[in-house]
């Protein structure tokens, strides 16, 4: 597994279309997300307070890179089969699910690299101008709280899910979920958006960190039920539970489609 | 078709060169082009048939440049291409994508174009399973396929590139006689690193090696190069340490070497013919 | 004779995955108007939904096939030494996709707007110019997607790029609204609200700009070395 997995891992992050892609992406991100990105806020919190900044940045990056993250990833798998080396890997010492697991953190990680160079990156910028050595932290922190499940998810998502479907339905479908489900107001219509099933849901910044309604003089309503929206009963209140609840889930989804990637490979090999 | 090349080179990115400087002038009938994996022989072959520009140099077919688009064009419409690894629509039965490529070969009358392809589906042997899908055919059912498909427009070019590599003994023998009988009046140019595919098939033949031409002639030519460089000896101890082995067999207690080596390699080792194949051996020997 | 042979060849090239996705999306914005108010949505939002899934959905489908055109292609090397033209090939298979989706795009507009949908949504263009809510970001996507696989020379890029482009028109319309030159570019300029000047503006200005976008992608597949180069499926 752990062969695979650094075998993989240099596969994909030596692919220069990862980079050119991703570089479009982050060209984006700076130009048309400057408020988020550049200025870290996006309305709620204070720019001037570092774990305020990191998760507005945070929610930032999260809202468009996992959609390339996840289009980046959504031929490794099927790729194997296509080029006719899944034979070949088969007859590896190394266990299928070895196999899989490794293929998954490898090539998860290497996509996934990319962002951790943008935010993190973000969070050094940010630190050294504004003098707040504390916003590394931070960002540290919500790196591995946030949006690695977060990515965990949508990694497994993407490396199954053109098993299952045609790749080119799943492109369409993939990209159609992450806007339905995970970035339109719950009020819009029935949606996962904000829910606990949403990868892109706010639980942990809220229920770790801090509400920022809570804060002197805010008048934001507190993280859960959206008023008026459907299927609010996945929208409990933002506590320290229910973020981790968030992170146990995102894990446990991840956890169901790689299983679902391996079912569906026991049923094709025999 | 007469196939002119002049000072051809072709360098890649990354600098590099695939092809150095080729010469060759391939006439009617069958050529087989030899070399080893690597040796420049596919990008010859995809230069000809339009894949890839050549860096420097020039390539006339049948009269056509093939640099300019005109000379291309002509060239295509004359040019039957294996590729070494034929891609197929695995959906199709052999005989919906043998009337696809016919189509966009330009066969428009669907009656020529249907008794087009059941010629050639049975000139190829594959009249019985011309109704099955692609995907479940055998590697030596796909190339059948892919030489019917060649052929579908009665090209004056055939370039059939690494055609019986993977292929079983028989599929082998068999696909190497279609190609002989193919040839006639038409050019057929084989590039293969199988000997054995050229001394069954071709009169003429060029030798490629490190993006060069090293050999061009009749093949009794290239078996010459061995001349007096043959060799066999039978020995219980380690191998020949001069010159190159051909081939080991066991013999009693010992094993049965056939050396090529420009001096004799061993005090008991005795002269034998050459064949095509060590001949091609002397000549990368000489050239090493 | 010869071009219905063609054509029907090429329609099973498109695949069923490109071809059932439309009349999918058709019937889904249909069950969406029959049951969306019975279900609790206002008229409001379903009308509004109905127009974002047509201005939106089609052109994302036609955009993510475009995208997967040459990659898509096993027998690519072989299609590259026909006389017939590897580019002419590719144009017929996008118009497959493509026709088909507008043609279920249409169906979908005309539908709409007998049934009154169309007109619940203020300031919505009806009849002909109506057509131009989803074909005028269809042709774009399109022509990006077309684009993108040329020049990137893999699927994989070439989809996400499509998939990237559209979800900023998504989530940062307000931005790209608030400036006249993104503003002649936003694709989704019908469900986001532009005045009745603006839009003209904005349809007419994604038409000629995806003709650019085609025109740019034409040398670039004309390239066989090019083509054959890149990474496949």
């Amino acid at each position: 597994m752990i062969a695979t997995l650094r075998y993989e891992f240099g596969m994909q992050v030596r692919r220069p279309i990862l980079w050119i892609v991703y570089g479009l992406a982050s060209a984006a991100l700076v130009g048309l997300m400057w408020q988020g990105y550049v200025v870290p806020t996006l309305g709620l919190g204070d720019p001037d307070d570092p774990r305020s900044a990191m998760i507005a940045v945070s929610q930032t990056v999260m809202t468009l890179m996992p959609i390339v993250y996840g289009c980046l990833l959504a031929d490794r798998l099927i790729r194997d089969r296509t080029l006719g080396v899944a034979g070949i890997l088969d007859s590896t010492p190394a266990g299928r699910t070895g196999r899989l697991i490794g293929k998954y953190l490898g090539v998860c990680a290497a996509t996934a690299a990319p962002i951790a160079v943008m935010y993190l990156g973000r969070a050094v910028v940010y630190a050294v101008a504004e003098g707040k050595p504390q916003a590394l932290g931070w960002a540290v922190v919500l790196f591995l709280v946030k949006i690695v499940p977060a990515l965990a998810f949508v990694g497994a998502l993407s490396l199954a899910g053109p098993l299952l479907v045609p790749p080119l339905v799943f492109r369409v479908l993939f990209v159609g979920y992450w806007f339905w489900g995970n970035l339109i107001p719950a009020t819009m219509m029935p949606t996962l958006s904000h829910t606990v099933l949403s990868a892109n849901a706010d639980y942990v910044e809220y229920g770790l960190f801090g509400d920022p309604s809570t804060a002197p003089g805010a008048d934001y309503p507190p993280y859960g039920p959206w008023d008026g929206a459907a299927l609010n009963l996945l929208r409990p209140l933002a506590s320290p539970a229910v973020a981790f609840l968030w992170i146990g889930l995102m894990v446990a989804m991840a956890a169901v489609a790689l299983f679902l990637a391996r079912l569906h490979a026991i049923r094709t090999e025999s | 078709m007469r196939i002119e090349i002049s000072h051809l080179t072709k360098t890649y990115k990354g600098r590099v060169r695939a092809l150095d400087g080729v010469d060759l002038d391939v006439p009617t009938g069958m050529y087989g082009l030899l070399g080893s994996n690597g040796a420049g022989k596919t990008t010859l072959m995809r230069i000809l048939v339009g894949l890839l520009k050549p860096t420097s140099g020039t390539i006339r077919v049948g009269g056509h440049d093939l640099t300019t688009p005109d000379g291309l064009l002509a060239v295509r419409r004359a040019l039957g291409y294996l590729p070494q690894d034929l891609g197929v629509y695995p959906d199709l039965t052999a005989r919906r994508f043998l009337d696809y490529i016919a189509l966009l070969k330009g066969l428009d009358a669907r009656d020529f174009r249907r008794r087009r392809i059941g010629e050639l589906l049975e000139v190829v042997g594959l009249s019985d399973v011309a109704d099955r899908r692609l995907k479940g055919f055998s590697g030596g059912m796909l190339r059948r396929v892919g030489i019917a498909q060649t052929l579908l427009a009665d090209p004056g070019l055939l370039v059939v590139d690494e055609p019986t590599t993977g292929l079983d003994p028989e599929e082998r023998i068999r696909f190497r006689t279609l190609l002989s009988q193919l040839a006639g009046d038409r050019t057929v140019l084989l590039s293969t690193h199988i000997v054995e595919d050229v001394a069954q098939t071709c009169r003429y033949l060029a030798v490629m090696a490190k993006g060069r031409v090293v050999f061009r002639g009749d093949v009794g030519e290239l078996v010459a190069q061995a001349d007096r460089r043959v060799w066999t000896v039978t020995t219980p101890g380690p191998e020949p340490s001069q010159g190159r082995v051909v081939s080991a067999l066991p013999e009693g207690a010992g094993m049965r070497y056939r050396v090529v080596a420009a001096t004799r390699p061993d005090p008991y080792a005795e002269p034998a013919a050459p064949t095509l194949e060590d001949g091609y051996l002397a000549l990368m020997e000489t050239g090493r | 004779m010869k071009r219905f042979d063609l054509w029907s060849h090429e329609i099973g090239r498109a695949g069923p995955a490109a071809l059932v996705m439309p009349p999918a999306l058709v019937l889904l914005t249909g069950l969406l108007a029959l049951f969306g108010t019975r279900l609790g949505s206002l008229e409001g939002n379903t009308a509004w939904m109905l127009l974002g899934a047509v201005e939106a959905g089609f052109p994302l489908m036609t955009g993510i096939a475009a995208a997967s055109l040459i990659g898509r292609d096993p027998a690519v090397e072989l299609q590259l030494t026909l006389p017939s033209g590897y580019r002419v090939t590719l144009l017929r298979r996008l118009a497959v996709t493509s026709g088909w989706a507008a043609l279920c795009a249409t169906a979908a507009t005309a539908l709409f707007m007998a049934t009154g949908w169309w007109d619940v949504v203020p300031g919505t263009p009806g009849g002909l110019a109506g057509q131009l809510t989803w074909l005028a970001p269809t042709v774009w996507l399109t022509a990006l997607g077309l684009l993108a696989a040329a020049a990137f020379r893999s699927t994989v890029a070439a989809t996400t790029t499509v998939a990237m482009v559209w979800l900023l028109e998504q989530v940062v319309g307000d931005v790209l609204r608030g400036n006249a030159v993104t503003r002649s570019l936003y694709l989704f300029a019908t469900s986001h609200g532009a005045g009745a000047d603006d839009w003209s503006v904005n349809r007419v200005t994604l038409l000629v700009t995806a003709m650019a976008l085609l025109a740019a992608a034409w040398p670039l597949l004309g390239d066989a070395e090019r083509v054959l180069g890149g990474e496949t499926e």
